[in-house]
């Protein structure tokens, strides 16, 4: 059977790649624990308690963030575009440190200041859903220039402790998402379908808008939906693992250079991939130099530059 | 079939048709000429229902345009215009197939027409303007709606598919079709068309018969240029004045 072709044996080969993938990291990390016969009850506590619910925060982010770049790829027509590209997760940022700043003491805080900042970002763009593609990327753009800036003001007025912190969020860290794992896991099923239910239109949408609404594509309503959607998950990916960049844009990329550019495969495939990739990059993290941690956002940036660059040498081929 | 009343359309600021009544009928090419920035593509848009900034009435069958939804319009109207995007990848086959809905035979038929066979599995990205703009013809025969509206449908082709495409045309209509069409080619617009508007670019519009509208007289004063012969010889007379009688009369 051509899995590029169905959509079921697709997703079921993903999910049987997504487990395997898991298992094997779950039983990395600073000692090699079998995760199918932990040898005692301490063994079997950090599988569970500890490794389990990152490697779910890991895999819902990741996929999160694929979904929300093949999203904005397509919504701005630009293959550049990313989850961030619109200033959400810079306003996510200012969100986060502020709370740093003016509640200290309070863990929720930070990852609250983050999901307000996203939606904060993500009101100031919807006023500019109704210019064209280019404008909105443009408008984006200037946007994540402001809130950067605002970052650099709040990072400036840090204590030296907050700076730290400031900087560990900002790379993406998932040991202490504030949101349940069972939360971010209907999440990125939600969006996964959500994805599906519009993929005939997401396809028509690649000729442009005039050939969408010509082929009876209501654009200006998928628009809309389309950028509250991806704006939506972006913000919930941000609020639970911080900024991890590069998972976005390359993922939907390397998927259409395997599996073709209808969105059906692309949604499936960069949902579970995304998953993957963050998957492998937080074990990554947590065990080169363990008992120590990398930064994940650091290491994702590390993969998917090169990965990226040599997709565009071979795009230009 | 489709009934423009006191049509006006504008863009921004400009003005581009001030007054516009006719109707068009099955079986008919109506030919759209004008000068750059006339509004031709736009009317075509107004008549596909993606350029809302108009006033009047444009009927469509029994009802006014805005009564449909976008789903509804399709099913009636099939739109050419720009070429795709293509940094996406997406390959001729698949282009093809979502404009089809479904109908894989008028898909192969219209892949053996365009001579697109062997281009099926490649990426729009890699075909020439002239092969994607086949592609763009083939979406359009595939569509199956009784009308057509074709923004310069034989840009970018070369001799041979621009006959086989105005030839498509021309047996379309005869089949029933309403087929709408901006062209620049003054012979090509005679060879096909059976009633022509004009666009002057000031907002002015003139609707009439291909015979009578396509003449120097008529169309000297738009276009701002000498004109010669008449009918399906119309054509500018740029030969004679910077080449002289280079080449034999046939």
């Amino acid at each position: 059977m051509n899995i590029r072709k169905n959509p079921y044996s697709l997703f079921c080969v993903l999910l049987l790649i997504s487990l395997a993938v898991a298992l094997i990291a779950l039983g990395m990390g600073e000692h090699w624990i079998n995760p199918l016969s932990p040898s005692s009850d301490m063994e079997s506590r950090i599988l569970w308690e500890l490794r389990w619910p990152r490697l779910l925060t890991a895999f819902a982010v990741g996929g999160m963030l694929a979904l929300a770049g093949a999203w904005f790829q397509v919504l701005l027509g630009n293959p550049l575009a990313e989850p961030y590209v619109l200033g959400v997760a810079g306003s996510a940022a200012v969100g986060a440190v502020s709370a740093m700043i003016f509640m200290p003491d309070a863990a929720w805080a930070v990852s609250l200041g983050a999901f307000v900042g996203a939606w904060v970002g993500i009101t100031v763009v919807l006023f500019f859903s109704r210019l064209g593609s280019a404008r909105l990327l443009l408008a984006g753009v200037v946007l994540a220039a402001f809130w950067a800036a605002v970052l650099m003001l709040l990072i400036a007025l840090l204590p030296e402790r907050g700076v730290a912190l400031a900087y560990a969020w900002m790379m993406g860290d998932l040991s202490n998402s504030a949101l349940p794992i069972w939360l971010l896991m209907l999440v990125w099923a939600a969006a996964l379908a959500c994805g599906l239910i519009l993929s005939l239109s997401l396809d028509k949408l690649l000729l442009g808008e005039k050939h969408a609404a010509a082929l009876g594509v209501n654009v200006p309503h998928l628009r809309k939906l389309l950028l509250l959607l991806a704006s939506a998950v972006t913000a919930l990916a941000v609020t639970a693992a911080g900024t991890i960049g590069f998972v976005g844009l390359v993922v939907p990329h390397l998927m259409r250079l395997l599996l073709g550019s209808l969105h059906q495969s692309v949604l499936i495939a960069s949902a579970f991939g995304g998953g993957v990739l963050l998957m492998l990059a937080d074990t990554a993290a947590r065990t080169v130099i363990s008992p120590a941690e990398l930064p994940v956002g650091v290491l994702t940036a590390i993969i998917g530059v090169p990965v990226f660059l040599w997709l565009l040498l071979r795009r230009n081929a | 079939m489709i009934q423009m009343q006191a049509l006006r359309v504008q863009r921004g600021d400009k003005q581009l048709i001030t007054s516009l009544t006719m109707q068009a009928k099955k079986g008919e090419v109506v030919v759209v000429l004008g000068p750059n920035g006339a509004g031709k593509s736009t009317l075509l848009l107004a008549l596909t229902g993606l350029h809302a900034d108009y006033a009047g009435e444009i009927i469509l069958q029994d009802k006014t345009l805005p009564h449909y939804s976008h789903q509804e319009i399709s099913l009636q109207v099939a739109w050419q215009g720009e070429l795709p995007p293509t940094e996406f990848g997406l390959t001729v086959q698949q282009r093809l197939e979502m404009a089809c809905s479904g109908k894989l035979e008028k898909l192969a038929q219209a892949l053996a027409y365009f001579e697109l066979k062997p281009l099926a599995k490649r990426a729009l990205g890699e075909l020439s303007s002239g092969e994607r703009q086949r592609v763009e013809i083939a979406a359009i025969m595939v569509r199956d709606c009784p009308i057509w509206l074709m923004d310069e449908p034989t840009a970018h082709l070369d001799m041979r598919h621009q006959v086989d495409c105005l030839k498509l045309m021309k047996q379309e209509a005869e089949q029933g079709r309403l087929i709408i069409t901006v062209l620049h080619d003054l012979p090509q617009a005679a060879a096909i068309a059976d009633r022509v508007v004009v666009l002057d670019g000031l907002g002015g519009v003139e609707v009439g018969l291909a015979k009578d509208m396509l003449t120097a007289k008529c169309l000297e004063p738009i276009f701002h240029v000498k004109l010669k012969g008449n009918g399906y010889d119309l054509m500018p007379a740029y030969q004679k004045e910077y080449h002289g009688e280079l080449y034999e009369k046939a």
